[in-house]
């Protein structure tokens, strides 16, 4: 049924199937959503950089300006120390971007409208930001989850919701991405579907708020990959500078 | 706001009942799960190592250069002010110099100008001194000449009219002796 609005997130696979050691990887439309989003940052990046021009043109100052933002986001939530995760958090907040804005686009995939996508991305955020709070501080690193300054008959309680918030950030961070867009996209496709099926009398009013709900998905899709880059600064901050 | 809420929880109501109606999400069936993990894990790590290795430092050094180069200029730009600063003001000290030096020439020349004004108004005024003692005498002398030629003179005419009226000749020291009496009264009248 071509009305259904999950419809869009279903995975094909797209040319020969790839099985190694039993596993299937074969390339699909994410895989191909993937590599475009991919390209398309390389390219922004490449043309971005490609002038050394003291006035920059546009693409130099737009690849200069996202690089300043997200440096500036880095700095002021998780200090200097985080200067060597920079390039990771770019990569990772430009990833996002992209893939969000390509999934705007007609007929095209959204990468990160997947649970397994962004629970692979916000597991691996989570396991390497709780590697570097053990290589920096050792097992004082458990101290996150015991904030100073609590009564201590308090302290076993509000230790235990430190521990389950603390292994809940995966899932948060990944179902928040995740949710945001299929929710989006879902509500496109509905509003999409009202059109065609109230016709020519009736279709306005669900078209000017597929209108205005298509601006809206441009901001959560921004948004959200920004929300995405600054929660794992956030997370990095409490690894590298622990303090309660 | 208000309205844009109302539209979230309309349009989440119309989700779940999607959802519902069509049981089950395309996210949730784990066929192709492996297959996005690998070619997310792929796509990302050349993603990251293309970024990290070629296009920050790049970009980075294009912002750095862009930052030296104006502090550069602003430093220069600074720099070349104080010079010009110290140049005004070393411009200024040499003019006050030089008014003060103009200032002195013009006293001394004026203070020079006085005295030899001064001297040389001292000595024509001796030396009109003289010439006027020197006139003054001479017409002393002068006087004193003309008193005698006067006598002299008055003598012989006297002499010469007593003798065209008389016919006689008086004796000339008596008729000397006469006049210069008379002269004696009368001419300190006219000298």
């Amino acid at each position: 049924m071509a009305s259904n609005p999950m419809q869009q997130f279903t995975v094909r696979r797209i040319g020969p199937e790839i099985n190694i050691a039993g596993v299937d990887l074969s390339f699909t439309n994410a895989s191909l959503f993937m590599v475009i989003s991919a390209t398309v940052i390389i390219l922004f990046l490449f043309l971005g950089s490609k002038e050394k021009k003291i006035i920059p043109n546009k693409l130099q100052l737009i690849a200069e300006m996202t690089y300043t933002f997200v440096a500036k986001m880095i700095s002021d939530t998780a200090g200097s120390k985080a200067r060597p995760y920079f390039p990771f958090i770019f990569s990772l907040f430009m990833f996002v971007l992209i893939c969000n804005m390509v999934g705007m686009l007609p007929y095209s995939f959204t990468v990160t409208s997947h649970i397994i996508v962004t629970l692979i991305m916000a597991l691996f955020i989570f396991i390497a930001v709780t590697i570097i709070g053990f290589i920096k501080h050792g097992f004082k690193y458990l101290s996150i989850f015991v904030p100073s300054g609590v009564p201590a008959v308090l302290l076993p309680l509000i230790t235990i919701i430190e521990i389950i918030s603390y292994l809940s950030r995966p899932v948060s961070l990944s179902v928040r991405l995740f949710a945001n867009m299929m929710a989006g996209h879902t509500m496109l496709k509905v509003f999409g579907g009202f059109v065609v099926s109230l016709g020519i009398l009736g279709g306005w009013l669900p078209l000017s708020f597929s209108v205005a709900l298509t601006g809206l998905e441009i901001l959560v899709a921004f948004l959200q990959a920004y929300v995405f880059a600054i929660l794992t600064c956030i997370y990095l901050n409490d690894a590298l500078n622990l303090h309660h | 706001m208000k309205s844009f809420l109302s539209l979230l929880i309309a349009s989440v109501a119309i989700n779940t009942e999607l959802f519902a109606a069509e049981a089950g999400m395309p996210q949730l069936d784990p066929t192709y799960w492996a297959s996005q993990a690998f070619w997310l894990i792929l796509v990302f790590t050349v993603l990251y190592i293309s970024i990290s290795k070629f296009y920050l430092p790049k970009i980075k050094n294009n912002l750095d250069n862009r930052e030296n180069k104006i502090k550069d200029d602003l430093e220069n730009a600074n720099k070349f002010k104080e010079e010009s600063e110290s140049k005004l003001k070393e411009y200024d000290l040499i003019l006050e110099k030089a008014k003060k030096e103009v200032l002195k020439i013009h006293f001394e020349t004026k203070s020079t100008l006085d005295k030899d004004i001064q001297s040389k108004k001292v000595s024509m005024e001796k030396e009109i001194e003289k010439e006027i003692l020197k006139a003054q005498k001479e017409i002393s002398e002068l006087k004193k000449n003309s008193i005698s030629s006067i006598q002299i003179i008055s003598g012989s005419i006297v002499s010469n009219i007593i003798e065209n009226i008389t016919g006689d000749k008086l004796n000339e020291s008596s008729i000397k002796a006469t006049v210069e009496d008379v002269s004696k009264k009368n001419m300190s009248k006219f000298l």
